[in-house]
């Protein structure tokens, strides 16, 4: 008798084939089991969010989620979070060369020195729920309904959405389409500012609402074994009271360019946002290497794109690590400005708010992930860094003080203040 | 099935251990009832007894039907999923026998793939003709068992249907299943060999337990549908691996079909067999 060992070579036709029926028949979905059925059951995930800006706010977050799958797919799910938010927030204003002093809607007051930015310190506490249903309509189409809600000191917001996903082309291809609506209405501690007018003009007490309608569409598509490409494609038309309450513009003075005075901001009352982005997933042999890109435009001038780009690498049946990167750089509003200058006539819409301005950011984290033997839930582990900073930000008041010696840099101009941010965030899931 | 089948879960938690055996032990029944030629409620009894009406099918027979079209014309139709009824001209008991040539001819002109319509989910079979899923449905239960199984723990795990196997992953701190083959000469004892499997299957096909003597010649109970007669020159038993096991057992099968050929086409298609001659 012989026995034979042999060792593959280059696949051939038959091979290939058959690989390829075979997949075909085994792709098919599954009709329901007699005796068996997928088991219904229940997952709770927790997580404690734990973020600091350097000076400024500090956030702590726990959420949960309750998810309950039900037989055939359907599935239901609840969240809650609440945050407490405490610590400063940049107000808009110029930092100056002299003692400058800020009060804060609270009635309380802060001063703040040199080139530091004015901040004025706050304190809230956000609940926010929402719920979901996900029902498939048939093998190969799913929908999805959802429903939120949030409450804070001087903001709440209510919404829903809606979602359906449909699989052709063999279950290769998925495409989706959903639309989101959002009723909010927005009550600033002390009424709401008088957009542009002086900073201590009287406020005016009541409710200010603001609509947000989202639609979005999107495709994704199994491009072979190991690789999935996805694009999504939304636009969000925001209308109502868009401006930021608390937020100011410095006017300066012409001569000295020191702030002089403060003006509230003022944004436009409509917003048309639309964004972009192409989405990779790649299964190499043991590691997953996840890859986002995303445009986004508005017709307020505010353009952006983020690369954020992942690893996901198994150190054993039990954990895994997650390394991670995310860059950001955004162009301004066309409205946004620095500070204005006294005794120039004001333009229709200003904003001195970072976040509508030349930013940049940075991240790199990374997230650790375990079970504990013989139990089943699963704990996760993440630290992100992120360093923020503003492009072209104008010098400060001290570069033109005779104070400082020649050559002296400390107020150049285009410095970057840069924020350093840290987020730490625990997280438990458990099926039951 | 009728052979053993077994389950082995990589876990400590006995629930985990006990869902994942219902889950493959209700996969199993349901092919069964379903796609055995024994039984006279199902829908394989519908279509051999339909006398040449057509049956419309469901969406996983039709899958099945459509694996079973191809295989047959990969192979140049030595694979064939009509030849069922040649077992009524051949008894494989290991004892002396010789076919009836006329019971021979008789059976011959209800086998052919060929002769049957096959299209739009509906099939319709020449009366007397029958088909056989036996060929594939213990590997095509394998990796179905297999998929229930992993919806309901993330363990590693192995099917093993009466020697039909799939593994879905190493064990825990990478350890790979171990695997005996056996010896069709002697299945009690003596392995041919033992491999490591990190993930994939296994399918065995031969004559280890079913054969006959022709004029003092041994037959295995693999038969060639275009003569009736077993396969000459098979080898005794051949074993592949591949991704999944009814890939497997196709190979296997399509191997033995090729007879003296089995280890030069199993080369050819360059994945890793084990051949006893």
């Amino acid at each position: 008798m012989r026995v034979q060992l042999a060792s593959p070579s280059p696949a051939s036709s038959v091979r290939q084939r058959l690989g390829a029926a075979a997949c075909l028949l085994l792709a098919g979905s599954m009709p329901a089991a007699a005796q068996t059925q997928l088991a219904p059951g229940w997952q709770l995930e927790t997580t404690g969010l734990f973020y600091g800006e350097q000076l400024r706010a500090k956030v702590v977050e726990p959420t949960g989620r309750l998810t309950r799958q039900f037989a055939n797919g359907r599935a239901l799910s609840l969240g809650l979070a609440v945050d407490a938010i405490t610590g400063a927030s940049p107000t808009g204003g110029l930092p100056t060369g002299q003692v400058q002093t800020t009060t804060s809607s609270s009635g309380r007051s802060s001063t703040t020195t040199a080139d530091a930015v004015p901040t004025h310190p706050f304190q809230d506490l956000r609940y926010a729920a929402d719920l979901g249903w996900v029902e498939p309509l048939g093998s190969l189409v799913s929908a999805s309904t959802s429903a939120h809600f949030s409450q804070e000191k001087d903001y709440a917001s209510i919404g829903g959405g809606l979602k359906t996903s449909v699989d052709v082309l063999n279950r290769l291809v998925t495409l989706t389409a959903g639309a989101g609506y959002n009723r909010d209405r927005v009550f600033p501690t002390g009424g709401t500012a008088v957009g542009l007018a002086p900073d201590d003009t009287p406020r005016i007490p009541g409710d200010n609402p603001k609509e947000v309608r989202t639609g979005l569409v999107g495709i994704s598509r199994v491009v072979s074994r190991r690789w999935l490409l996805g694009a999504t494609g939304s636009q969000t038309r925001e209308t109502g009271y868009l401006t930021d309450p608390y937020k100011i513009i410095s006017l300066t003075d012409p001569e000295t360019q020191l702030p002089v005075a403060q003006v509230n901001e003022k944004r436009p009352s409509e917003r048309l946002r639309d964004d972009v982005l192409a989405s990779s997933v790649y299964h190499f042999e043991q590691d997953i290497f996840y890859m986002n890109y995303r445009y986004y435009w508005d017709d307020w001038g505010v353009r952006s794109h983020t690369l954020d780009m992942k690893v996901r690498h198994d150190l054993s049946s039990e954990s895994w690590v997650q390394p991670h990167v995310r860059l950001y750089a955004q162009s301004p509003a066309s409205f946004f400005v620095f500070g204005l200058t006294q005794g120039r006539p004001l333009p229709e819409f200003a904003s001195a708010d970072e976040r509508l301005g030349p930013l940049r950011t940075a991240t790199f984290g990374a997230t650790y992930g375990f079970r504990v033997p013989g139990h089943r839930g699963e704990f996760t582990l993440r630290g992100e860094y992120m360093y923020q900073w503003l492009v072209g930000r104008p010098p400060t008041a001290i570069a033109s003080s005779t104070n400082t010696p020649a050559g002296d840099d400390s107020g150049g101009g285009g410095q970057h203040l840069g924020t350093n941010i840290g987020t730490i965030l625990i997280g438990y899931t458990v099926p039951f | 099935m009728a052979s053993p089948c077994e389950v082995l879960v990589d876990t400590d938690d006995e629930p985990t251990a006990r869902a994942a055996l219902d889950a493959a032990r209700g996969e199993a029944l349901r092919i069964e009832h379903k796609f055995s030629r024994y039984r006279s409620d199902n829908v394989i009894d519908r279509i051999n007894h339909s006398a040449g009406k057509p049956v419309e099918v469901d969406e996983e027979l039709a899958g099945l039907l459509d694996y079973a079209a191809t295989c047959h014309e990969i192979s140049g139709g030595r694979f064939d999923i009509t030849s069922g009824v040649l077992r009524r001209v051949w008894t494989f008991d290991g004892r002396e026998h010789t076919p009836d040539p006329a019971a021979l001819a008789a059976a011959l002109a209800l086998v052919g793939w060929t002769r049957v319509s096959w299209r739009d989910r509906t099939l319709t079979l020449p009366a007397g003709m029958e088909v056989d899923l036996g060929g594939l449905g213990k590997e095509y239960a394998v990796d179905r068992a297999a998929t229930r199984i992993a919806e309901v723990t993330a363990s590693a795990f192995l099917v093993n249907f009466g020697g039909d196997l799939f593994a879905s992953h190493l064990r825990r701190a990478e350890r790979p299943w171990l695997i005996g083959v056996e010896n069709p000469a002697t299945p009690a004892s003596g392995h041919l060999g033992r491999l490591q499997l990190a993930r994939g299957a296994l399918a065995t096909s031969g004559d280890a337990r079913r054969f006959v003597l022709v004029r003092g010649r041994r037959l295995g109970h693999i038969l060639d549908p275009r003569t009736g007669w077993p396969v000459e020159g098979a080898p005794r038993s051949v074993t592949v691996m591949a991704a999944t096991c009814t890939e497997a057992g196709t190979l296997a099968t399509l191997a033995i079909l090729r007879g003296g050929d089995a280890a030069r086409f199993l080369e050819e298609q360059g994945v890793q067999h084990w051949l006893l001659e």
